[in-house]
């Protein structure tokens, strides 16, 4: 495991801890009986469409809900009882939480001041999410991107062992995403744990080590990213499938033939693919990886439970799911 | 405390609202100083006819220094009103409790806040009040500083302004729309409240038991002001004080109160 955390207070003051987490407003049940956890040092996707209830958690974890029952904790402890909380957990919860009328960088300071943490650190953060001069500006003409890597700042006003992320992505341009995807990293390479929430398992598949999908405020998968991308395998093009298949056998290989005549074998080794085609005396016209589709298998486990669509309360700005379907060519995070 | 007191602060210099609230309030002491120290010292206001307000030197030269605190204390319900109703319209309340988790903690921030802004801009009145008004008092021939007792009214009008604001912090939680927030608090403060002390005045009992107690008439009683006739009922200024500070009390506890249980979403 990956928890080295390189700061006092050991490997355990960056893990959070879900348990049973259940929120119901009303007669609706936001989050229910969520339990999962996260560990420090990795990057994990909290996945699940619109109205499943991230946000609703994020927002419990961090003390600004009141759970109707369960714990979510940080390091052991609820987040209201950390002593220094913006030196434990930063967190940039929505790209609209600034004052229109207060420049970003005052909008730092006022957390700077709240958190005792010294001005020159602010301007530290301004360089380092790449908004020094814009920030002198009012927050009120900034553009989403800019909103966004505002709201990063702020999270690491305290230089936090945990950052919690809710939609860092949206409305920033592929440059930024790519951008934001080498921070993200940069930072989980420092031990800090990583906390990211999207609707768009696409859109954090190439960031991700670990997932954590939910719908309905119930949790659908938890584990490494890897584990949800299953066995890897290899799409093979040749003349007789069926010889091609047989071989593989004997070398300990499963597959199976496709309907348009070419064969998936369930190895990533497309070495030992092209070995075994080889001495068969098969010719391969084509050989590649294929892996999971990602996409199906989260529409899959999501599928039919976005209790949002319909009475118009998806946020405005915020794809659609026919967006998330047909938006592959789009960039990903 | 402290930090969170020091951020209170940052978010209220760090928007344009406060040097546009600072002018207005300057002009409003100097205005109405000239305007009271011109109008209480004429001829009519010394005849001591019936429904023309009246006072010894004192009470004039006090209502002629605090004069502006009808406007000023309803830009210090305001500023009361913004402080907590822009974090809540601009959504800044989520990091306001994610730096200071204990909330009791964070509001109590901005309790200690807006007394000390209500302080300031106190200050900032009675620069242009007294500077003014004591000039006009000496071209009426009339003595600037009568007693001791004008500077406890200066002090208190300090108070008086910071009392206003803890009001406005309450009204802003309890009504989380702001610009109804504001329409009401200050459509009370400036209109209703006048009205209820005009029918009050028509009611015996209303008039010699309840009026006093209205907000206006508690902040009129600290300052020393004028009386408006020989028939009006007033507290003693430790009275007034009192009252006006547990207006500010329940309005801004409940408040509090409410804040500390609700969920931020």
């Amino acid at each position: 495991m990956t928890t080295t955390t390189g700061r006092p207070g050991g490997a355990d003051s960056g893990r959070i801890e879900i348990t049973g987490l259940t929120k119901t407003f009303g007669q609706f049940v936001a989050v229910d009986g969520l339990t999962f956890g996260v560990e420090p040092g990795r990057i994990t996707g909290f996945l699940g469409p619109n109205g499943a209830g991230k946000t609703t958690t994020l927002r419990m974890l961090l003390g600004l809900v009141r759970p109707t029952s369960g714990t979510a904790t940080i390091g052991g402890r609820p987040y209201a009882d950390l002593p220094r909380p913006l030196e434990s957990v930063g967190a940039a919860l929505e790209a609209t939480n600034f004052h229109p009328g207060r420049s970003g960088r005052d909008h730092l300071r006022v957390l700077a001041a709240a958190g005792g943490i010294p001005d020159r650190r602010v301007d530290e953060l301004l360089e380092l999410t790449g908004i020094p001069a814009a920030a002198r500006k009012r927050a009120g003409g900034y553009s989403m991107g800019m909103r966004q890597r505002l709201g990063l700042a702020a999270a690491l006003v305290g230089d936090p062992q945990v950052l919690v992320l809710d939609e860092p992505a949206n409305g920033l341009d592929p440059e930024g995403i790519r951008w934001l995807r080498g921070f993200l990293k940069h930072l989980a390479s420092e031990g800090k744990t990583i906390l990211v929430s999207s609707h768009l398992l696409q859109e954090v598949a190439q960031t991700v080590d670990d997932v954590v999908i939910i719908a309905n405020g119930r949790l659908v998968q938890a584990g490494p990213m890897e584990e949800l991308e299953g066995t890897p395998g290899s799409l093979v093009q040749t003349s007789d499938a069926a010889a091609l298949a047989g071989a593989l056998r004997v070398a300990d290989v499963t597959s199976s033939v496709q309907e348009d005549g070419s064969l998936v074998a369930d190895t990533g080794d497309m070495r030992l693919v092209g070995d075994v085609a080889l001495r068969a005396g098969l010719p391969i016209y084509g050989l590649r990886p294929q892996r999971a589709d990602l996409e199906t298998l989260y529409f899959s486990l999501t599928e039919g439970t976005n209790r949002n669509l319909g009475d118009g309360a998806a946020p405005v700005g915020a794809p659609t799911e026919g967006d998330a379907v047909t938006g592959q060519e789009g960039a990903n995070l | 405390m402290i930090p969170a007191v020091r951020s209170e602060f940052r978010k209220f210099f760090t928007t344009r609202l406060w040097w546009g609230m600072a002018i207005a309030i300057f002009v409003a002491g100097a205005a109405f100083a000239a305007l009271f120290g011109f109008l209480l010292t004429s001829e009519t206001a010394r005849s001591g006819e019936a429904g023309v307000p009246t006072g010894d030197a004192t009470q004039v030269a006090s209502s002629v220094y605090t004069g502006g605190l009808s406007i000023g204390y309803l830009l210090l319900l305001t500023i009361g009103v913004l402080q907590i109703g822009s974090e809540y319209r601009h959504k800044t309340i989520s990091g306001t409790f994610l730096a200071t988790p204990r909330r009791l903690r964070a509001m109590l921030a901005k309790v200690v806040a807006l007394l000390g802004i209500g302080a300031v801009y106190g200050l900032v009145s009675l620069v242009g009040s007294v500077s003014v008004g004591a000039v006009v008092l000496g071209l009426r021939d009339q003595d600037a500083f009568p007693s001791g007792t004008i500077v406890r009214t200066l002090a208190l009008s300090l108070l008086v302004l910071g009392l206003w604001a803890l009001i406005g912090l309450g009204i802003g939680i309890l009504i989380p729309n702001q610009v109804a927030a504001l329409l009401i608090g200050v459509g009370v403060a400036w209109i209703v409240e006048p009205l209820i002390g005009f029918a009050m005045s028509f009611w015996e009992f209303g008039r010699e038991h309840v009026a006093q107690f209205l907000p206006t008439s508690a902040t009129n009683a600290i300052v020393n002001a004028v009386s408006n006739g020989p028939d009006e009922v007033r507290l003693e200024w430790w009275g007034g004080a009192l009252v006006l500070a547990a207006y500010a009390a329940v309005l801004a506890g409940i408040g509090i109160w409410r804040t500390t249980r609700a969920d931020i979403a």
